[in-house]
């Protein structure tokens, strides 16, 4: 009863809180199964986060948690520091923008957006000039009396955000709305969702496994695995400087090679690995020699090389090749039968130069080397 | 594997949280047809059966528990009634008339299946069931006028000079069958033409890859996996036909004649008495009878189709 | 050569299958031709050769009014019987669609299970159970009984559209404000609206021509089938094609509202998910 207007409530009673959404010590389970393990995450107001992680890793079901669709087994959401978490599902307003954008299919496109408005007593006239503001805001003014089925999947998932905003959100829940689009459009929607957030100035909740998305739009990079939260962070930090085995391997282009520390000076650390010794930078981070380490290197940091200074270099046989834009791709393996991959600005014909099966010799500079400790190593 | 469910499949109603975790809205929603069909199916069933013992005196009904009805019954089963005969022409004549439905129906669906053109399968499919939407009692007045010997069938076999007499089918358990394919034929149909359409064509071509001839494709591929089809469609033209009445009145004249000699159908026989004596108690204990025969056909129907799995 | 005598015999298999099916849509659809053609002959007997065209069965049929009475009360009653059992189904199926608990599997038998039980049996038992609260012998009667018979129908048909449902609109329409209720009456129900039209129209085929229920209940007031059976047992005449031919001619109607909801319903779940 209190709860009936929930979004207006809360942003009058806790306007001052600097938070959307806050996620405390969250946790889930099935049986002895960990869905979520310990989730802790701020949104800030007007912040833009994706969560990304493989299938399976508990990024939907974190959304689905926030939405009120799943209960937790502990843990608090907060929602403009508002305790939510006994809160129904339709009494929260965060709105969901679905991964099948779950139009109703018996309604057009203006009843679809004014479905949230008209399930309490409302004026017409108000509904109307709601639904033609959500309509302008995203281009589906000529659309409005179409059916669903006429739609083109672009279309569609603009009347799905325009449905999830036309309640005036604080925070707006995405899970992986870019699945079921053409490539082409993709690209193209990336950019229409960051000038609309930005011109909102709400949160966006946004969930997928496609990481050029989430570098692309976001302001902060949640990573998942296996139902809890790898790293958090911007997209460069996470990019640049993956914290722990499982980031380096799912983010980027990323080359990993075990090894163990031999020698530590104040620039650099000597790692012996099986394709043989790599110096990494010293930075800040306690290495101890003996320790086993994992040294990553960036796909687009190495270069094939047979002149010019070399800092760190491998031999290894070039096995296959592939084109994308200006780019090549290059598959390699190293004499332990360890596959490399290799990321160049190059030009077709430049790149035909080097035969399949040529050995080659790949470097790569000390300070493009990041080091992971071995507590960082996921448990087998 | 099990640990893995529900990872992958995090939208389950079983976890989903509802806007009502305790509403009422399931039992409000069940809650009609679960008294609709507890007063008006549950208890007259229950009904049925204890009317089977009561009595009716001087044209009332007299409540009690007396096994007269059904003492009266079994010694009647072979002699004057002879309720066992009529159970045994009943279960002769159901047995053969969805056997032949099944193998009229079977190569029918087969052939809209895969000779008729895809874009017209559905018109073909609703041409069959056409005579379904038609009234079955006015159906089997059509057949009796077309079978009689008077009827279209014999005075144009007769003016072929293909017979010479008229054959009799009319007021024979024939008639019967006849009636009670044409009833059965367009349910059948459609359920093996649906069974059909679920079997992966790739299969079928795989296996002619393999070297199968037609008729090895036919008996070890398609059959095989049309098998829960058939056995559908036979248990349910059996149900049907065991309780069927108007087939063996109208078109097999009450008695008609079979290989058994000229003997009622059980379920004829049920209406008929009831129709004459309008004793309710003994209908009834005649109408429990019914339903025993049907729970052992059921039942060994189960047996016979899980033997064979 | 080896393929020309196999494209050859795919050719005669072929033309074996149009063959069987001309022989079988010939014995399917001849007695209604037969009911058709011989309501407007002339000649009593229903024989050849063709003796003349006339309406005067028709004619015969709008005098003697018992059939047009037995009509009126068919069209009373199962079109309200079909609803009845339609809305009925509606909130089992959605029920049983849903939730999952205790008891569940008992429930869809015991719901499932009425239109198993042949008609004759459950005719004599509704019989005896209303000829005790003095509901028999009426058209009330007829129509309580029929719900009971179509209400599985109703359930299986708004099932099988229900299955199709994708969950995620319900949830859409809770995840948007909206409570159960309204979610049940704004998402669902319309969503199922081509399942329970169907289902409507399946339920009434059945209730319209069934028989054996009606005889034992339906009294002085019968139902069509019922009026048809005691006037075949006095006159064999040609007005019984001409009722025949309104049935038909109302089935005709019908049927395009079988091609329009319930065959797509039945069968075009297959072609949805290729596209899909």
């Amino acid at each position: 009863m209190v709860l009936s207007q929930p979004h207006t409530q809360l942003s009058e009673t806790n306007p001052a809180s600097s938070h959307d959404l806050e996620l405390v010590d969250i946790c889930k389970y099935y049986g002895p199964l960990m869905v979520l393990d310990q989730i802790n995450l701020n949104v800030k107001a007007g912040e833009f986060v994706a969560i990304m992680g493989p299938s399976g890793c508990g990024k939907t079901t974190l959304l689905r948690v926030i939405a009120g669709l799943e209960g937790v087994s502990q843990g608090h959401v907060l929602l403009r520091g508002q305790d939510i978490t006994g809160l129904p599902v339709n009494k929260r307003n965060t709105p969901l923008v679905w991964q099948s954008f779950a139009l109703f299919p018996h309604l057009n496109v203006r009843q679809n957006i004014a479905f949230g408005l008209t399930l309490t007593r409302h004026i017409k006239a108000e509904v109307q000039q709601r639904v033609q503001e959500a309509a302008v805001m995203l281009n589906l003014e000529p659309l409005l009396d179409r059916r669903i089925s006429q739609l083109s999947g672009g279309q569609k998932q603009r009347v799905a955000i325009a449905r999830a905003l036309v309640t005036k959100p604080n925070i707006l829940l995405l899970d992986e709305p870019m699945s079921a689009l053409d490539p082409h459009l993709r690209i193209r929607m990336q950019g229409e969702l960051k000038r609309l957030q930005q011109a909102l100035s709400i949160s966006f909740f946004y969930v997928t496994h496609n990481q050029n998305e989430a570098f692309s739009m976001a302001d902060k990079v949640v990573v998942m695995n296996q139902g809890r939260i790898e790293q958090i962070g911007t997209p460069s930090d996470i990019y640049n400087a993956p914290a722990t085995h499982f980031v380096a391997e799912f983010v980027g282009n990323n080359n990993l090679f075990e090894g163990e520390v031999v020698e530590i000076n104040n620039q650099t650390i000597q790692i012996r690995c099986a394709q043989g010794l790599i110096q990494a930078p010293y930075r800040d981070r306690p290495h101890q020699i003996g320790e086993r380490v994992t040294v990553v290197v960036p796909a687009d940091r190495m270069v094939i090389a047979s002149t010019g200074p070399i800092e760190n270099s491998i031999q290894a046989t070039l096995r296959a090749r592939e084109f994308i834009g200006s780019q090549v791709i290059y598959y390699l393996e190293t004499s332990t039968g360890q596959e490399i991959k290799l990321i160049q600005q190059q030009s077709l014909n430049e790149s035909l130069n080097v035969p399949i099966n040529a050995d080659l010799q790949l470097s790569w500079k000390v300070e493009s080397t990041i080091l992971l400790g071995e507590r960082s190593v996921d448990a087998p | 594997m099990a640990n893995s469910i529900p990872l992958s499949k995090p939208s389950s109603n079983l976890q989903t949280k509802t806007p009502n975790e305790s509403s009422l809205l399931r039992w409000i929603c069940l809650a009609p047809a679960v008294i609709y069909d507890s007063l008006l199916f549950l208890l007259p069933l229950i009904f049925l059966i204890w009317i089977g013992f009561w009595t009716v005196d001087n044209y009332r009904l007299v409540p009690g528990f007396s096994l007269s009805n059904y003492i009266d019954i079994f010694q009647q089963f072979f002699s004057k009634s002879r309720y066992a005969y009529a159970i045994l022409q009943s279960l002769w004549v159901s047995s053969t008339a969805t056997f032949l439905t099944v193998l009229f129906c079977y190569p029918f669906a087969m052939a809209i299946a895969f000779v008729v053109p895809v874009r017209l399968q559905r018109l073909a499919i609703l041409l069959a069931i056409a005579p379904f939407w038609s009234s079955y009692i006015l159906r089997l007045y059509a057949w009796q006028t077309l079978l009689n010997k008077e009827g279209l069938i014999n005075s144009f076999l007769q003016t072929l000079h293909l017979i010479n007499q008229p054959i009799e089918i009319v007021f024979t358990q024939i008639g019967t069958r006849i009636g009670l394919i044409h009833y059965l034929a367009p349910i059948m149909i459609l359920i093996l033409y649906l069974a059909l359409q679920n079997v992966d064509r790739s299969l079928l071509s795989a296996a002619q890859n393999l070297g199968a001839t037609r008729w090895q494709v036919f008996w070890r591929v398609l059959l095989p996996l049309t098998r829960p089809g058939i056995v559908y469609a036979a248990v349910f033209g059996m149900i049907i036909s065991l309780g069927d009445v108007l087939s063996g009145i109208i078109l097999g004249g009450g008695t008609g004649k079979s290989i058994f000699g000229s003997l009622p159908l059980f379920a004829s026989m049920i209406l008929n008495e009831y129709a004459a004596s309008t004793n309710l108690p003994r209908t009834s204990a005649l109408a429990t009878i019914l339903i025993v025969i049907m729970v052992l056909i059921l039942f060994a129907g189960t047996k016979f189709s899980q033997s064979n799995q | 050569m080896a393929i020309q005598k196999k494209q050859g015999s795919d050719r005669l298999l072929a033309l074996a299958g149009w063959a069987y099916l001309l022989l079988g849509f010939g014995f399917l659809l001849l007695p209604i031709f037969a009911l058709v053609l011989f309501s407007f002959e002339d000649s009593r007997l229903p024989t050849l050769p063709w003796t003349g065209w006339t309406l005067k069965w028709y004619n015969f049929l709008l005098s003697d009014g018992r059939l047009l009475e037995a009509l009126k009360n068919s069209l009373i009653v199962s079109p309200l019987a079909a609803a009845a059992a339609t809305v009925i189904g509606f909130f089992a199926a959605y029920a049983l669609n849903r939730f999952e608990f205790w008891g569940k599997k008992f429930l869809s038998i015991l719901l499932i299970v009425p239109i198993l039980i042949p008609p004759l049996i459950m005719g004599v038992a509704f019989l005896g159970l209303l000829s005790r609260v003095n509901l028999q012998g009426q058209l009330l009667s007829v129509f309580l009984t029929h719900v009971v018979i179509l209400i599985p129908t109703a359930i299986a048909l708004i099932t099988i559209r229900l299955a199709q449902m994708p969950s995620d609109i319900e949830q859409a329409a809770w995840n948007l404000g909206a409570s159960e209720w309204q979610a049940l009456f704004r998402v669902v129900l319309p969503w199922s609206i081509p399942g329970i039209a169907g289902a409507w129209l399946l339920s009434f085929t059945f209730s319209f021509d069934e028989f054996v229920i009606a005889w034992f209940v339906s009294g002085f007031q019968p139902t069509l089938p019922v009026a048809i059976y005691s006037f075949m047992a006095f006159n064999l005449d040609p007005s019984l094609n001409a009722i025949g031919t309104i049935i038909f001619a109302l089935s005709i109607l019908l049927l395009v509202g079988v091609e329009l909801l319930l065959i797509p319903l039945l069968l075009e779940n297959r072609s949805n998910s290729k596209q899909a």
